[in-house]
Formats: structure tokens, sequence, C-alpha cells
């Protein structure tokens, strides 16, 4: 990744010096004047298909991150087509050496909590980090636990759907933080510019919802009959 | 932090650590607990995994026309603006 921000504690502030002017940038993309979009044009090569070349490869991560956000295909599609749509008019405000692909997050981030969010029934969780970890459900089971060799081994077999339910369980924001993470290994600053939280967040809402995973997971291996190993799980 | 094995901050840290996000002496320090401690390698051993095992299930490939589709919304864009 190309930021290496050091974070020491769970509170870091947020480090002023970006590295990266474009994810850095807080547009509000539907108040952008028109010289503000043609400003910086990439020189020499026609943008439109120094676009195409550059932008639609990532096209597929875009849809990935769009189905875990609108949890189904038609919504994701249009969000993606929006996203390129917004994006290809704003082009001209993206520096070239930047990460293209932190850019072109933002913009379906936000142009999904603008757009898509409003309209589902999932109601708007922005108290979510504010809830006491017993309050999502997700408190760490009183029940003992399996050894973390065998709680590895479990979460390893489990098939794709499960873990793409449990995704869908956890609350959204857990869910984004995660996603950008753990599936596009965006750096805790990066994610902290594209969900525009302080890194402190960025990594409290990563921590709780890999935790909820994690209970989500070994919830289902037990339901499951998914057996754990005897030796591991007298192990420890 | 004398006293202490090195558990506590190899495990408050451990996510960090797996993602490059501490500072170089913390990870050293991190990294040589590892070496000697089987219970943090398990919990780093799971850490990685759950990371794996997202990867694998989140792994999607747009439908074949959404490609055209965005060209075409971007060409007609092209076209309306000359």
């Amino acid at each position: 990744m190309a930021l290496q921000t050091p974070v020491r504690d769970e509170f870091a502030e947020v480090i002023g010096d970006l590295t990266d002017p474009a994810t850095a940038l807080d547009v509000d993309w539907e108040a952008m004047s028109e010289d503000e979009v043609s400003q910086n044009p990439p020189a020499g090569e026609d943008p439109r298909a120094l676009f195409e070349e550059q932008a639609l490869p990532f096209l597929d991560q875009l849809y990935g991150a769009a189905m875990r956000m609108t949890k189904n295909p038609p919504d994701a599609q249009d969000l993606v087509q929006e996203t390129f749509v917004k994006a290809y008019a704003a082009f001209g405000q993206f520096r070239q050496g930047t990460n293209l692909k932190a850019w072109l997050y933002r913009i379906l981030t936000n142009t999904y909590i603008n757009q898509y969010r409003k309209k589902q029934r999932e109601p708007y969780q922005g108290t979510i980090d504010d809830l006491e970890d017993w309050q999502l459900g997700g408190a760490e089971s009183t029940t003992a636990r399996a050894s973390r060799s065998a709680e590895a081994e479990a979460i390893d077999r489990m098939p794709d759907s499960a873990v793409k339910e449990a995704l869908q369980a956890i609350p959204e924001d857990f869910r984004l933080a995660v996603y950008l993470a753990d599936v596009e290994g965006f750096a805790y600053q990066e994610i902290a510019d594209i969900m525009k939280t302080p890194v402190g967040t960025v990594m409290s809402r990563l921590h709780r919802g890999r935790r909820l995973l994690r209970d989500l997971l070994a919830d289902y291996a037990i339901e499951r009959g998914i057996s754990i190993p005897s030796e591991a799980r007298s192990g420890q | 932090m004398s006293g202490d094995c090195g558990c506590e901050a190899a495990k408050t840290n451990l996510e960090e650590y797996l993602r490059n996000e501490v500072c170089k002496t913390d990870a050293a320090d991190i990294r040589a607990h590892l070496e000697t401690c089987p219970s943090c390698q398990g919990e780093a051993d799971l850490s990685r995994t759950l990371t794996e095992v997202i990867q694998r299930a989140c792994k999607e490939s747009a439908p074949q026309d959404l490609r055209d589709q965005v060209l075409e919304r971007l060409r007609s864009i092209q076209a309306s603006h000359g």
C-alpha cells in the first residue's frame, strides 16, 4: 500500500499530511462547476481513451464492492454505472500518478450513500459506532471457545455463501470497513478518506466487524456440525 | 511494560501489525514476541485466515454486459457534450 501511516493506538489522530492528494480531496461532486471539472486535464492524451484505459479495469472490483453494498445485482450494476459516469465527469480533477483505485472507491461510496442507502429498507445506522458490543449481539461468547487453530480451520472450511451471509448480517459501516481492508487491501488512512471518518473509527469498525464475523461463522460451524478437530479442541 | 510477557501489546496491535499499520519499532517487538508465543501465533493465523476467507468469498465478476453498458453511457455523454 502506498501509505505507511504508523498507527500506535486505537484512537490515533488522523494524520494530516496525506501523501495521496486524490484521496485527500473532499469533493462535493454535485456542486462542482464546469471550471473545476475541466482543470488539470491529462496532458497529451485523449482524456476519454485515458479514462477508459485506466478506470475500466476496476470494473469487476467496483462491482464486487457494489454487490456488498446494495446486496442485489441490478442495484449493483446501476451503482457501478453511476460511479463511472461521475468519475468520467470529474476525471479532469484526478491527478495522474495518485491512487486511482482509492479515488474511484470514494466516488462509489459517496454515490451509494447519497443515492442508494436512502432507498433501502435497512435503516440508516448512523449511531452504530456508539452501540456496545452486547447490543450488537456479538459479545465474546461465554461458552468455551475452541482453540484458535481449530477455529481457523473451521473458518477456512466455510462455504462462500455462509461468509457472504455473515457479511450481510453485520452492520453496514462495519461491513464496508472490513470489505475495504480485507478484500481491497486499502490502508487505514485510505479507508478513512473513503468513508469520511477518522482513522480511529475505521479501526474500531474493522475490529468490531471482524469480531462479529468470527462469532457468526463460529455459530454457523456449530449449527452445521462442522467438526472441530478434537485434538486441537483439547489442546488449550 | 516490565513484567508483561508481551502478549498484551501483541494482541492489542496484532491486526494493525498484520496490516503493516504499526511503526517499525512496534512491529519488531510484535514480530519477536510472535516467534516465541504459540498463543499469539494462533491468534495471528486465525486473523489471516479470516481475511483470506473473506477475500475468497467476495470474488465477483461483473456481468458481461455491464462493461458495454458503461461504455455506452460514457459515449452518449461524450456525444451530447460534443
